[in-house]
């Protein structure tokens, strides 16, 4: 999970993420960002994700274990 | 039982089909056999054009090709053709989606969807207007494109790009290639159900297939809504139209 929050604070539109952030709290949240996370995971960490798995993991925390769990 | 007659007949004619291996390739394929067409069935995939093959009610044969590899491309053609028959004409199916918004497009990616999409379009027509492979009267090409060559839509810039550039391609190959008596059309799709659509389904909600069912108001369309298309501008009945982007979408362009 080489460079995760770097990646994920990319796309999320700000200079760093906490794990207990909210998902959804992020001003960018939007369908176009669930997107941007589906081809952040199929591209560099080789995992498919779906928006309601996403949108399920709740936090930044959460979308780091649920892609751990796929790539394993 | 065709009627030779028939100006919609593909009795005698030698076609090439790329994206043979599934969806719309695959529909169009055994579409084009029932009409009378001799196939050159191209892919990549080598199980997929093997149960294509056994769907095809004419003389047919596979031939296995990576689209992305453009060198490639033409001495494979020549060589098929060299055995099978000249071509009367070809449909470049092949296609991939990617579905990115901005911030995750890459150059890598759309170079490898526009080397698959457009310009493997331009190098099957170098190959096919070789005179080695072109039978020389009465030819025909068609490429498929999409709605979202016509019409924007959002993380489908990639996309967009690889199927609008197949609408430049097909007007100047239209006029470039006339005096070779070739016709040049592009087929726009708008959402067939196919294993793709299914893909790129499940990346969005569980109110994606209601969203897409109302863009078109004859509702989501069957790959043999396209394959039928592709018939017609390949068979003789279309001997005047050439250039055209023919939209075959349920009606999604023309809201």
């Amino acid at each position: 999970m080489e460079n995760f929050n770097i990646n994920i604070a990319e796309i999320l539109e700000v200079d760093d993420v906490n794990m207990n952030d909210q998902l959804s709290s992020f001003r960018c949240w939007d369908s176009l960002t669930i997107l941007s996370i589906i081809a952040l995971a199929g591209e560099t960490y080789n995992v498919t994700l779906s928006a309601a798995e996403i949108n399920d993991s709740k936090t930044i925390a959460g979308l780091k274990e649920m892609i751990l769990s796929k790539m394993k | 039982m065709i009627d030779k007659n028939n100006p919609f007949s593909l009795l005698d004619k030698n076609i090439l089909v790329t994206g043979a291996a599934s969806g719309i390739g695959r529909t169009t394929c055994i579409v084009l056999s029932k009409l009378g067409a001799r196939l050159i069935l191209v892919d990549k995939n080598q199980d997929g054009l093997t149960s294509t093959l056994m769907q095809c009610e004419s003389e047919s044969i596979p031939l296995q090709i990576d689209l992305t590899d453009a060198p490639s491309i033409k001495d494979k053609i020549i060589n098929a053709v060299a055995n099978f028959g000249k071509l009367n004409g070809f449909v470049h199916i092949a296609g991939k989606s990617y579905i990115a918004p901005l911030k995750s497009v890459t150059e890598e990616k759309c170079l490898e969807i526009y080397s698959l999409n457009s310009y493997a379009a331009i190098e099957l027509a170098k190959a096919f207007t070789n005179r080695n492979v072109y039978v020389g009267e009465k030819g025909s090409i068609v490429f498929i494109s999409s709605v979202y060559g016509l019409v924007g839509s959002a993380a489908n810039v990639g996309y967009a790009m690889s199927k609008s550039a197949l609408h430049g391609i097909t007007k100047s190959l239209s006029i470039e290639l006339a005096g070779k008596g070739i016709r040049v059309n592009c087929v726009a799709p708008g959402f067939v159900m196919t294993n793709m659509l299914d893909k790129a389904s499940g990346m969005f909600d569980e109110n994606y297939a209601e969203t897409i069912n109302r863009l078109h108001p004859l509702g989501i369309g069957e790959p043999e809504d396209v394959a039928y298309s592709i018939a017609y501008l390949l068979s003789d009945a279309a001997k005047w139209v050439t250039g055209t982007i023919l939209n075959v979408d349920g009606g999604f362009t023309a809201q």
